[in-house]
């Protein structure tokens, strides 16, 4: 894929994972303690997984932003940019190249169409003599 | 199902009858019409055949990236990363300690993705440039590769040819 469109997922990419990122952690975490007057929510004793879960997720889910964007700053490095000028000039000199090459490659091209109409002229002479077909003048 | 009056497609358009006679004289019918230029209405949306990226201030989004004839994309692109990051970052202080004033982050940080996307788009030009410069160089090789084939072989029915007179000479003498 061209790098253009490489960085363009790259920033989809990015997008999606805030987005997983705030949602799960949004979705996942404890309730949180609005005044010390209001008793203590019932903890269900909730698995070890699911802590580990809680613990983990933001650790594994931020790196993973943090690459992302890391990513995208590596692309953007390897961007082969030349200003507009220089290309336009680029594409000129090309074009005349090309003009010149393809005279070239026409003339040598109806030289060679002229040599073969010749030889195939001698050939049908060599033939007809070896097969005697041409009525002698 | 419709009862084909007035939510029925339009008829086909009565034109085909000026091209009874189209075999016989093709003169005697009506030329197509040209080619549409500017804007058109097309299912009554408006089009336009000019091809170019609406700036965008045309669709209502703040330029966040400094205006002007030339842009340093890379900087602006590493820049505009940079400031995704933080305000990533914000979003997350926000909503552990305000967490009824998200709206304004979010809209930051999606304007900041509509930048990034903006900024883009406006290199692909660009890249066609480059892929047309690339298309050039790679005709050029091949032309010059095609008269390198060319010439060599003229060279050797040449050689071909010398060869056989001589031998031809060598039987008769």
């Amino acid at each position: 894929m061209d790098i253009i469109s490489q960085l363009q997922e790259q920033v989809n990419t990015m997008a999606l994972l805030a987005l997983n990122t705030f949602g799960t952690l949004q979705r996942d975490a404890p309730p949180v303690r609005l005044s010390p007057n209001y008793p203590e929510p019932a903890t269900n004793p909730s698995s070890a997984e699911e802590t580990l879960d809680i613990v983990e997720q933001p650790k594994m889910m931020s790196t993973a932003l943090v690459q992302a964007a890391k990513k995208f700053d590596t692309l953007v490095a390897a961007l082969p940019l030349s200003g507009e000028e220089a290309q336009l000039k680029r594409i000129a000199e090309l074009q005349a190249e090309n003009e010149v090459v393809g005279l070239e490659l026409q003339k040598q091209l109806e030289a060679a169409e002229q040599e073969l109409k010749q030889a195939q002229e001698l050939f049908n002479l060599a033939a007809d003599n070896c097969l005697n077909l041409k009525k002698p003048d | 199902m419709a009862t084909g009056t007035s939510s029925a497609y339009p008829p086909p358009p009565p034109y085909y009858r000026l091209y009874k006679d189209y075999l016989e004289d093709p003169e005697s019918a009506p030329e197509p019409p040209p080619p549409v230029q500017g804007t058109y209405p097309l299912f009554g949306a408006t089009y336009t055949t000019d091809v170019v990226l609406p700036s965008l201030e045309d669709q209502g989004v703040r330029q966040l990236y400094p205006k002007g004839p030339t842009i340093d994309f890379k900087r602006e692109l590493t820049s505009l990363n940079r400031e995704l990051q933080l305000h990533i970052l914000e979003l997350a202080d926000v909503l552990v300690e305000r967490p009824s004033q998200y709206a304004r982050r979010v809209e930051d940080i999606s304007l900041i993705f509509k930048n990034l996307h903006h900024l883009l788009n406006s290199l692909r030009p660009h890249q066609a440039r480059a892929t047309l410069i690339h298309i050039l160089e790679r005709q050029i090789q091949q032309r010059k590769q095609a008269i390198e084939d060319i010439k060599r072989r003229r060279e050797e029915a040449q050689r071909l040819l010398k060869e056989s007179l001589q031998n031809l000479d060598g039987h008769l003498a």
